[in-house]
């Protein structure tokens, strides 16, 4: 009963005109720097931040709100239509979304995304509504021992995603830690491969990867195949998902909302990882493994929901403690602090209209981004009729924004020029980029909780056998390894994984 | 047509006048603070409640730049090269110019001689605070315990070489006891491990403590500054706690490049004490944890001295060095 009367407060906040405006306001700019290659939500949050000054706390709030998730939908149309994922989640919705708009069903795709987006989010902030003061206990569960695990499973679930040879997969992981590791040492400070450069020394940012190997390395790419380069719209199959589409992919929501919530919860790394467990999980549940890379539709469902659940469900560190969980987390907790609020325990009883009235408007904001994205899925289709030499260019100018605007830095670009080039080698030495970037993204993680756990333990390896939950996840991830190791397991995974 | 002839005339003059005369022009252009930290966090937040009333008090706009990494240091060697003409400033923190100084091998600007100061801006004590589950109600009970028990206890800080990691190592020699030291990536983090008993104990941001020592999910044992907080008025200090000469408190100041004109100091310097010393300001400030502590050039700039004085000791006693 009380959570209905916390709801009743929450709706009387979240609809009234102002706070449904903003809330709009919120998901069609997130939907648009989504979309917008580079800018992600926390450059667009960061500007915004002295605007909501002059805003109501809960309006500022639900707007800065509908800016996050917004993003992680308009995010999936730039991965599924050419290739670019803006965020580390979105690296996966690469893998089959943009197989899926080769094939000419970019629509589907999107479709598909949307709306387990929507489902995904809905059930997500039911969770956040009910379970939110015991969820945030789980979070302290998780010591460095348990991260560290918990990561070292993810890499090894990072070699599920590669579609060719296992070697080059695992080299390609490997590579991506050891660019994780750049910059200076977390505990002693110690420099490592930053050439003196001290724009180097808090290592290299994520976007500046992903555009570089995904956007510039593919445009490189693409420039060589002169007359015959591709477009897409010769064979589009409609627009919109057919029956057996709906029937592969309602599972695939189902179980990346599961994942995606839960992990979502887990302070830093969490939610990226959640994109990525759930493709593992498709890939290993569904009969014909074959099929993902290829453009396997519940490879777009699943980790799509999932990552827009751990969108949702990464606020409930945020409205329960008042402890940021990401970047973006981080930034509400100061536009919370201009306000007035400092958050922590005290902001769910002291201001109830604000947390609920938040609560509230998740709904209402998944529901304005099903009816604001459906219809531009046509539009977007359109779009890969662009001739390419006017939407290359325009890919490129709009990525170089979107890195500069990340620290204010032109050296950010350079990287990512150089880094385009190394995507190009990769893409001439067949060589799959996505188990890169979750390298490089678990990489420092990894490190860290290694360390961090080896100190508290005084140099004690066993604290990752004798705290149950560490010990199960490196038993599931040993488990993983045999499976993928076995000879015989192998010889059947290079059959079906191997493109002939 | 002629008074539209003079009014070009009397441009081309002001533009001609030479440099001494610079100060009565200023400012010609939007002004820009580089908040050397990312938007959000406390630096920024200062910069942002200056911003505004300095825009108005100079009838140009200000922006607020943010151009974080490398602990503060890449923003501030960047107003370091910047024209010493008034229009660049930086929002200098005691790690930007107290403690990188010793910290770094090779920084890339000198904090004192790059640097015109302006004014200290606020000042802000941290808390040391602890998780209920290690059983001690006060500073002495901490010493007694890890006395007993050396080198067991952790303490999580924001990253190596913060006043956080730097409190830890100035309490580790001021009470002669030997503590384990977990740097984690930002305040956030820390205190979640902290929170969930992971590690034990934590110099950190009295704003950023607050709401949990109020829920009782952590004991404030003392804060750090010479004086008790005006937030936690029954916490101690460490001085009144026993630890003689043991005092630190963050800070944040205006600084300009070095050989600015010390008129436009001046100017700034006092356009900046009167903003902070109005009850509005000063008041948005205080509810975010900061105390408005408004000075001249003058004394700036000598505390910018003895702070980094102060600090090369500090850094010299926990063996700490960024290459």
């Amino acid at each position: 009963m009380d959570l209905l009367a916390n709801l009743a407060t929450g709706f009387a906040v979240a609809l009234t005109w102002q706070n449904v405006a903003f809330c709009f306001l919120g998901v069609a700019l997130g939907t648009l720097i989504g979309v917008l290659p580079g800018i992600g939500p926390v450059a667009t949050i960061a500007m915004l931040l002295p605007i909501t000054f002059h805003f109501e706390p809960a309006s500022a709030l639900i707007m800065l709100a509908g800016i996050y998730y917004g993003a992680q939908y308009g995010g999936s149309t730039t991965s599924i239509l050419v290739n670019l994922p803006g965020e580390a989640s979105s690296v996966v919705t690469c893998l089959d979304g943009y197989q899926m708009a080769r094939a000419g069903r970019a629509g589907a795709a999107l479709a598909v995304a949307a709306l387990g987006s929507f489902f995904a989010g809905c059930v997500a902030t039911l969770i956040l509504a009910t379970f939110a003061p015991p969820l945030a206990e789980l979070a302290f569960k998780f010591g460095p021992a348990e991260r560290f695990s918990l990561m070292v499973l993810g890499l090894v679930a990072a070699v599920t995603l590669a579609h060719g040879s296992l070697l080059k997969a695992i080299t390609m992981i490997v590579l991506g830690v050891l660019l994780g590791l750049v910059g200076a040492d977390p505990e002693v400070g110690r420099m490592r491969y930053t050439f003196g450069l001290p724009q180097l020394t808090d290592g290299i940012g994520f976007v500046v990867v992903a555009m570089g190997i995904f956007a510039f390395g593919e445009i490189i790419a693409n420039l060589e195949r002169g007359d015959s380069r591709e477009v897409f719209t010769k064979s589009i199959k409609g627009l919109w998902p057919t029956r057996e589409d709906f029937r592969l992919a309602w599972k695939a929501v189902l179980r990346g909302t599961g994942i995606g919530s839960l992990l979502g919860i887990l302070p830093g790394g969490g939610a990226t990882l959640g994109a990525f467990a759930s493709y593992m999980v498709e890939k290993k549940v569904a009969k014909d493994p074959s099929r993902f890379g290829k453009g396997a539709i519940e490879g777009v469902a699943g980790p799509e929901s999932a990552n827009n659940a751990g969108a949702q469900t990464s606020f409930i560190p945020l409205l329960t403690l008042g402890i940021p969980s990401n970047a973006v987390m981080a930034l509400m907790v100061g536009a919370m602090i201009i306000h007035g609020i400092q958050p922590g325990p005290q902001v769910m009883q002291e201001r109830p209209e604000l947390f609920w009235g938040m609560i509230a408007s998740m709904w209402i904001g998944n529901l304005l981004l099903v009816i604001l994205n459906l219809p531009m899925i046509g539009i977007w289709v359109k779009l890969l009729s662009v001739p390419y030499r006017l939407l290359y260019p325009a890919i490129l100018v709009l990525c170089c924004i979107g890195i500069y605007s990340l620290n204010n830095s032109v050296f950010d670009v350079g990287l990512a020029v150089f880094f385009g080039l190394l995507g190009y080698v990769f893409i001439k030495l067949e060589c799959e980029p996505a188990p890169l970037m979750l390298g490089f993204v678990l990489g420092p993680m990894l490190e860290e909780n290694l360390r961090k756990a080896m100190t508290i333990s005084r140099g004690d390896p066993g604290v990752f056998v004798t705290r149950p939950l560490s010990l199960s996840m490196l038993v599931i991830a040993a488990v993983l390894l045999v499976i993928v190791v076995l000879p015989a397991v192998r010889r059947k995974r290079e059959e079906a994984f191997q493109e002939a | 047509m002629r008074t539209a002839l003079l009014a070009w005339l009397a441009c081309i003059v002001a533009l001609c006048t030479p440099v001494g005369a610079v100060a009565q022009k200023y400012p010609v252009r939007s002004i820009k603070i580089v908040a050397p930290f990312s938007p959000g966090g406390g630096v920024d937040t200062v910069a942002r409640v200056i911003a505004d009333p300095l825009s108005k008090a100079l009838g140009r706009p200000v922006i607020v730049e943010n151009r974080p990494g490398a602990a503060g240091t890449i923003g501030a060697a960047l107003v370091a090269k910047a024209p010493a003409d008034g229009h660049t400033l930086l929002l200098g923190t005691i790690s930007t110019h107290g403690i990188a100084p010793s910290l770094y091998a090779r920084l890339p600007y000198d904090a004192q001689k790059d640097f015109t100061p302006i004014s200290l801006l606020v000042t802000q004590p941290n808390v040391l605070a602890v998780h209920p589950s290690l059983g001690v109600r006060s500073v002495a009970d901490l010493i007694r315990l890890a006395k007993a028990r050396p080198g067991t206890i952790a303490y999580a800080s924001s990253g190596t070489g913060t006043t956080q990691h730097l409190s830890g190592a100035l309490f580790e020699a001021a009470a002669g006891v030997r503590l384990v030291h977990v740097p984690y990536k930002g305040s956030a983090p820390a205190l979640t491990d902290l929170l969930g008993g992971q590690v034990q104990l934590m110099f950190d941001n009295l704003p950023t403590a607050l709401p949990h020592i109020q829920a009782g999910k952590l004991t404030a044992l003392a804060v750090t500054s010479s004086t008790r907080a005006l937030r936690l008025p029954d916490v101690s200090t460490m001085r009144e706690a026993g630890l003689a000469g043991y005092e630190v408190t963050s800070w944040y100041a205006l600084y300009a490049p070095a050989r600015t004109p010390p008129a436009v100091a001046q100017r700034l310097s006092s356009e900046v004490r009167r903003i902070l010393a109005s009850p509005a300001v000063a008041e948005r400030l205080r509810e975010q944890g900061f105390q408005p502590a408004p000075g001249t050039p003058e004394q700036l700039g000598t505390m910018t001295r003895d702070e980094i004085a102060r600090w090369a000791k500090v850094v010299k006693q926990a063996g700490v060095t960024m290459e």
